[in-house]
């Protein structure tokens, strides 16, 4: 279990963050993500000195600027069992899936990689070889940015290729 | 890959024909056959009592229970302790207190060790407990002091063409 994951679990938690200049945030964290940017509720924040104490109803955090996190004690049995419930759940939306499409059944688990290759199609260039497959899809759900740029270009060939047809007959 | 199950195959029939509890068992036997350079190399300490000091000085002391390649690690159980040196930079005191569930950003951590649990406590006889908020405050003195001392050096170095890498926050 990494760490990141055991944060996840701490949601709806009293934490403690220490930053890096040394102030303190105490409060109840709603989310977090994976480069540590937190987001809490009911926070006192404490300054580097001790000395002066802030009430704040919501702040955000980024990742960088946290030296550590102070997790309630009892924050490891509570990961475990809920990662034992994730899994129970997985597996019984497994059984479900598989009597309906058996062919389903072998990816499922792999909720992080089917993360991943969506992240791939928007940034790099991953997306480009299901394009060739299922172009028209492909072209709705990016609002067609790099596909149409392509298909312009292919259009653009087609068209050269025509006059130069043209021109040779 | 092909290596592996040589090495480690000899240990695991021995092991039940010795029974002596000081032979390194076969996981250790293991992760050592591999060389392990970046964050990984801590793999060895999950589940052990380690020492952690932080970029601002901090020494905790706890059972390492996670980590992620960012050296971000959980710690439970773990004290904090403050030892302050005398003049000749020994260390004189110390104190500490409980602070329970840690997660430290990996950047932030200088070093990290595993701790041998029979013997981590025994130079501790030799200094002198005092309650850890008093620790807290001397040690506050003594980093202002760091603080502008480095800063003086930082000028007189200047003159002299010369820079001194020193950041308020690197006080370990």
């Amino acid at each position: 279990m990494l760490p990141l994951y055991l944060l996840t679990s701490a949601k709806s938690k009293e934490i403690l963050i220490e930053l890096k200049n040394g102030e303190n945030l105490t409060g109840e964290l709603v989310n977090c993500d994976s480069w540590m940017n937190l987001t809490l509720k009911n926070v006192i924040q404490t300054s580097p000195n001790g000395e002066e104490f802030l009430k704040i109803p919501e702040i955000y955090v980024r990742g960088n600027h946290i030296k550590y996190l102070r997790l309630p004690e009892e924050i490891m049995d509570h990961a475990k069992e809920q990662n034992i419930l994730n899994m129970e759940q997985r597996n019984r939306n497994q059984k479900r899936r598989g009597g309906n499409q058996g062919g389903n059944y072998n990816n499922y688990g792999n909720n992080n990689n089917n993360n991943r290759d969506r992240d791939n199609s928007g940034r790099f260039g991953g997306g480009r070889d299901r394009g060739h497959f299922r172009n028209d899809q492909q072209q709705h759900r990016n609002g067609g940015g790099r596909n149409r740029y392509n298909n312009n270009n292919n259009n653009n060939n087609n068209n050269n290729n025509n006059s130069q047809n043209q021109n040779q007959n | 890959m092909s290596e592996s199950p040589v090495t480690v195959q000899p240990s695991q029939e021995q092991q039940p024909q010795t029974k002596d509890p000081s032979a390194p068992n076969v996981e250790d036997l293991y992760l050592e056959s591999y060389a392990f350079t970046t964050a990984a190399a801590i793999v060895g300490s999950v589940d052990r009592k380690v020492f952690v000091l932080l970029r601002d000085g901090r020494n905790l002391f706890g059972i390492l229970r996670t980590f992620d390649q960012f050296a971000n690690l959980v710690l439970q159980d773990v004290v904090e302790r403050i030892y302050l040196n005398d003049e000749s930079n020994t260390p004189k005191k110390f104190g500490e207190t409980y602070k329970g569930v840690f997660m430290v950003r990996g950047e932030n951590v200088v070093m990290l060790g595993e701790l041998d649990i029979d013997k981590e406590d025994d130079h501790l006889y030799e200094l002198e407990q005092i309650p850890f908020e008093v620790a807290e405050k001397e040690l506050k003195i003594a980093h202002a002091k760091t603080i502008k001392d480095e800063k003086i050096k930082g000028k007189k170095l200047l003159e002299k063409g010369l820079i001194n890498d020193f950041v308020k926050s690197d006080l370990y």
